[in-house]
């Protein structure tokens, strides 16, 4: 059954040999190193600290909502931080490797990349910044506002979020493998067709990129259901469909797309992975299969996927631009019905990146159409930002800088999407860098924004705010940066530079390469100026201790629960009386009013099972990337037996006490933390509720 | 913000940098590629007359409405029926009138049988000039079927004609692109693609591949010429005098993976007449050419 594989394959090990592990490459020596001294560094201190129960007890091991959003939000950031390695190196080699003379080390005709590893750099750089930094921060963020926004103890299946985490952390490591043992794919993010089939694509980096998406994708299938369900079952008494904060629509629309368009790609890489592994022919040019149908199949959730990753994005800014604002959001019904506008019309564009296909006017002309109505809500959405900012008291705190930052981006992209949208314009640009700028306005309009959250909401769970100073000097070296780069790739191409360029042939596009190549330079330095504002600010974290709103004019219900957030969320859980429920109960002198008793609690416990779930995951994808059969079969029966064992696990959480609560209550009116849940015995058959 | 009247220069930059020739879609050539330029236009400056005001709306509350300006505060003004009509008007009749527009001009430039060159097709039939292009890991075959010639990265169109591509590629897709000329479309394995431009003026330019497909990509340019009609006839004559013939054989050699390092262009006489066809043929029945591994390493390890 097994299909033909080039080079050497044993039952033991696979396709795995010591030929695998690229050590005589000089950059991927010096990576190798600096990865090794950092996780060295990281393992030494926890084991310095005494730290492994806590992480295990605390973190590894937590069904805390606001825990997994800040596991999610780290791993984003890690990877968006290789992602940024990867860009740098693309700009480097292309701006080294311009013209017939331009010279060439290690190997690469001209630059420092030959092709082939050139071609990974770019695939990884695409797979990682959609997949897994940006994603994994987006669901960050939704997972620790969300309930808090709707009044919520947790997220409707508390287990089941601990297991997206796991699954797309487990992808995320898969990726980060491949840097070190055998290769990345090298036909793009998107998998462009029939390159990743197996004569053309012969090694492991297609199964790579295959898998860590597939099981990624599962993560976030998993996450959307769970979403929807917190949304749908588990809003306060009193949050009504049009008092919940745009945040939690934008979250709810977003996770329709994500339950519904991730079945798709799912389908669409198991197809693939049938062709590279049992030798069908669904996407070859060959034997009766058909290529096209996995470019429309990968796009049918490729596009739905931009705006699931800009729906959220939207989202955030609704809520900071009125914090910071002093005002309610202008036209939040329309807001609302802008969002689903979104939601649904993507949907009906996929085409739209493939109009160069040969589709026919007919064809070409309804995706034409239909990408243009996007415009409309998204036209809707600016104009309402804006008329919000109108008679405003606009306070520009770094937040607010990201957030206006972001609506530069939104319009930039808006005007490039516009002219994208036109066929006849798309015949000349379709696969030139003028694309790719106009998709980074959207996508650093999505970083622009996750800066803006991670700024506003830091405090909320960690009880001290983000240095400002620092975080400026960030803002502005990274929004310069942006427009640096962009600005100049755009120039690039109406110049005529395609994208995918290992050796940029053309001198003429040289000035411009310069330019970006100058933006890269200031990208490091604002990310230097990131770490610092982290180190300075958890330096000074004492300083800065702030209560349970930090901004002062905060305006939904997040913002009622103390700073850093207990465990438990809501001691009590609070009535909802209208839209903006803390500046109407700041508005009638009630936002600080004490409840008159509490009830229990019944809270979920913390389980080791997602964590191991995740790690048989990930091995279980590294065996099928190696064809290693056996541990794919050990691992996938170890998921099976870990499932069936949860199923019957009669831990049903136990029961926070009143007097627990008014003392944990107390402690945090005097400024303390409620750092570590306390310990308990499980609660055995919990009566029905 | 004491950078910001430096950045206002940024524009001017720019402005004077597009004068310069190296932006090519700024200066189309031909019909075709004129009506996608004025489309660029039209659409960049509708979008500009929403985004302009919006911009400049957006510094001023920005800036009047910041905290301790003094402005007026209206802590609860949230709604108002009239505006947020006008939100939704605005962007619809603009999307209505770009979407007609877009519709139309589709019409007008559409690879296949592009509405701008159909009144010179009919007045003028002779004036077509149909050339095969198959895409190979990674040259470009250009198969004169009329001509009886065959190039290997280099495509020759005598002035005045209408040169109507057809497209296949050998093992993976690519897309087609001559900047200022002819517009992108992808060419696939197995897979018939048109491609239709007009050479109206002498001139020397460079295609090259546009879409990813795999390690010699970056090396996929190929030699675009327009000449005069008699420049073309002895062209032709020139290259059918070449002694290699392009049998489907011969093609089998030539489709091998390589990288065309240093632009070698090279002629063929006497192509087999249904090479296209069979290229086609051979793709749907599933012959592939692998890329052999030694490429991966070194993109010039077989230059020969």
């Amino acid at each position: 059954m097994q299909v033909e594989v080039p080079g050497p394959w044993s039952p033991l090990l696979g396709r795995l040999t010591l030929d695998a592990i690229p050590y005589t490459n000089p950059i991927l020596q010096g990576t190798f190193a600096g990865a090794a001294l950092a996780g060295l560094i990281v393992i030494g201190c926890v084991l310095y600290f005494k730290k492994v129960g806590y992480l295990w007890r605390e973190w590894l091991t937590s069904v805390d909502h606001k825990k997994i959003g800040v596991m999610y939000i780290i791993v984003g950031l890690v990877m968006l931080f290789r992602g940024f390695a990867d860009g740098l190196m693309i700009r480097t080699q292309q701006v080294i490797a311009n013209g017939p003379n331009a010279p060439g080390v290690l190997g690469a005709q001209h630059g420092f990349l030959p092709p082939f590893h050139f071609d990974q750099v770019y695939s990884a750089h695409g797979t990682i910044m959609i997949l897994f930094a940006a994603t994994p921060i987006l669901t960050g963020f939704q997972n620790i506002v969300v309930p808090l926004q709707i009044g919520a103890r947790d997220m409707a299946f508390p287990y089941m979020n601990a297991l997206s985490l796991w699954l797309t952390t487990a992808a995320a490591a898969l990726v980060m493998i491949s840097l070190f043992v055998g290769d990345f794919s090298a036909a793009g993010w998107v998998g462009l067709i029939p390159l990743t089939e197996l004569p053309f694509s012969p090694s492991t980096g297609v199964d790579y990129w295959m898998w860590a998406i597939q099981i990624s994708s599962v993560g976030t299938t998993l996450n959307a259901i769970n979403m929807i369900v917190t949304i749908v079952e588990m809003r306060a008494p009193g949050m009504t469909w049009f008092r919940m904060p745009v945040f939690s629509w934008t979250t709810l629309s977003t996770n329709i797309i994500g339950l519904t368009a991730f079945p798709v790609l799912g389908v669409a890489l198991a197809l693939l992975g049938a062709d590279r592994y049992l030798g069908t022919h669904f996407f070859t040019a060959g034997y009766g299969g058909n290529l096209m149908l996995y470019t429309n199949l990968f796009w049918i959730w490729g596009h739905p996927e931009v705006y699931f990753l800009i729906l959220p994005t939207f989202g955030i800014l609704s809520e900071v631009i009125p914090t910071f604002s002093e005002k309610p959001l202008f036209g939040y019904v329309t807001m609302v019905a802008a969002t689903f506008a979104i939601a649904g019309i993507s949907w009906v564009v996929w085409l739209h990146h493939f109009f160069t296909m040969g589709s026919g006017p007919d064809i070409n002309g309804f995706f034409s159409v239909a990408t243009m109505l996007v415009g409309i809500p998204t036209g809707v959405k600016l104009f309402n930002w804006m008329f919000t900012l109108y008679r405003a008291r606009i306070t520009y705190s770094v937040a607010m800088l990201w957030a206006m930052f972001g609506l530069f981006l939104l319009l930039a992209g808006g005007l490039t999407g516009m002219m994208l949208a036109l066929p006849a314009v798309n015949y000349t640009v379709h696969d030139s860098v003028f694309v790719i700028a106009h998709f980074h306005c959207m996508v650093l309009l999505v970083v622009a924004s996750a800066f803006a959250g991670v700024t506003y909401w830091f405090p909320k769970l960690f009880g001290f705010k983000l240095n400002e100073g620092w975080g400026k000097a960030f803002f502005w070296t990274f929004s310069i940066a942006t427009i640096i780069v962009f600005a100049a790739m755009f120039a690039l191409g109406f110049q005529g530079e395609t994208r995918r360029l290992d050796w940029t042939f053309n001198t003429a596009w040289k000035p411009m390469l310069m330019v970006e190549e100058i933006g890269m330079i200031l990208y490091v330095v604002s990310l230097a100026c990131f770490a610092i504002m982290l180190v300075v600010s958890i330096r000074n974290r004492a300083k800065n201790r702030v209560g349970a709103d930090p901004w002062g004019t905060s305006r939904t219900l997040e913002w009622l629960t103390p700073s850093p957030v207990p465990f438990y969320n809501f001691a009590v859980t609070p009535q909802v009386n209208t839209r903006d429920e803390l500046s109407w109960r700041r508005k009638h002198g009630l936002e600080s009013a004490k409840p008159a008793g509490f009830e229990a609690i019944h809270m979920p416990s913390n389980t080791g099972m997602p964590v191991i779930i995740g790690a048989l995951a990930g091995i279980w994808g590294f065996a099928m990337i190696w064809r290693i059969w056996w541990l794919a079969g050990i691992s996938l029966l170890g998921i099976v037996v870990c499932v069936i064992i949860r199923s019957f696990n009669k831990n049903e959480g136990y029961h926070l006490q009143p007097q627990e609560i008014e003392a944990m209550e107390k402690n945090l009116a005097t400024g303390a933390i409620v750092a570590e849940q306390p310990v308990r015995t499980h609660l055995h058959h919990v009566e029905a509720h | 913000m004491r950078l910001k009247p430096y950045l206002a220069l940024l524009p001017v930059l720019a402005l004077a940098a597009c004068s310069s020739g190296d932006y090519r879609l700024f200066h189309p050539l031909n019909l075709i590629a004129t009506q996608e330029w004025h489309a660029t236009i039209v659409d960049t400056i509708v979008m500009l007359l929403i985004i302009l005001p919006v911009l400049l709306v957006l510094a001023l509350f920005g800036w009047r409405y910041r905290k301790g300006a003094g402005a007026a505060y209206d802590p609860d003004w949230s709604h108002n029926t009239a505006l947020e009509l006008l939100v939704w008007g605005v962007p619809f009749l603009v999307v209505a009138g770009l979407g007609y527009y877009s519709v139309k001009t589709i019409y007008a430039v559409e690879p296949y049988n592009p509405g701008l060159l159909q009144k010179q097709e009919a007045a003028d039939p002779q004036s077509v000039l149909n050339v095969d292009v198959i895409a190979t890991d990674w040259q470009w075959v250009f198969v004169y079927p009329d001509q009886h010639i065959a190039t290997i990265d280099q495509l020759v169109v005598p002035q005045g004609s209408v040169v109507k591509m057809r497209l296949t590629s050998t093992s993976v897709s690519n897309d087609i692109f001559i900047p200022q000329l002819a517009p992108m479309i992808a060419v696939m394995p197995g897979m018939l693609t048109k491609d239709t431009f007009d050479a109206p003026a002498l001139g020397n330019y460079t295609g090259f591949a546009a879409d990813f497909s795999g390690a010699g990509f970056s090396w996929m340019q190929f030699d675009t010429k327009i000449v005069s009609p008699a420049d073309f006839t002895a062209w032709t004559q020139q290259a059918s005098a070449s002694s290699d013939q392009l049998s489907y054989e011969a093609f089998q050699q030539v489709a091998q993976p390589h990288a065309n390092i240093g632009a070698k262009i090279s002629y063929f006489s006497s192509p087999d007449p249904q090479l296209f066809d069979k290229v086609v043929a051979a793709a749907q029945a599933g012959v592939v050419y692998p890329v052999p591994a030694a490429l991966t390493k070194s993109i010039g390890s077989n230059e020969k």
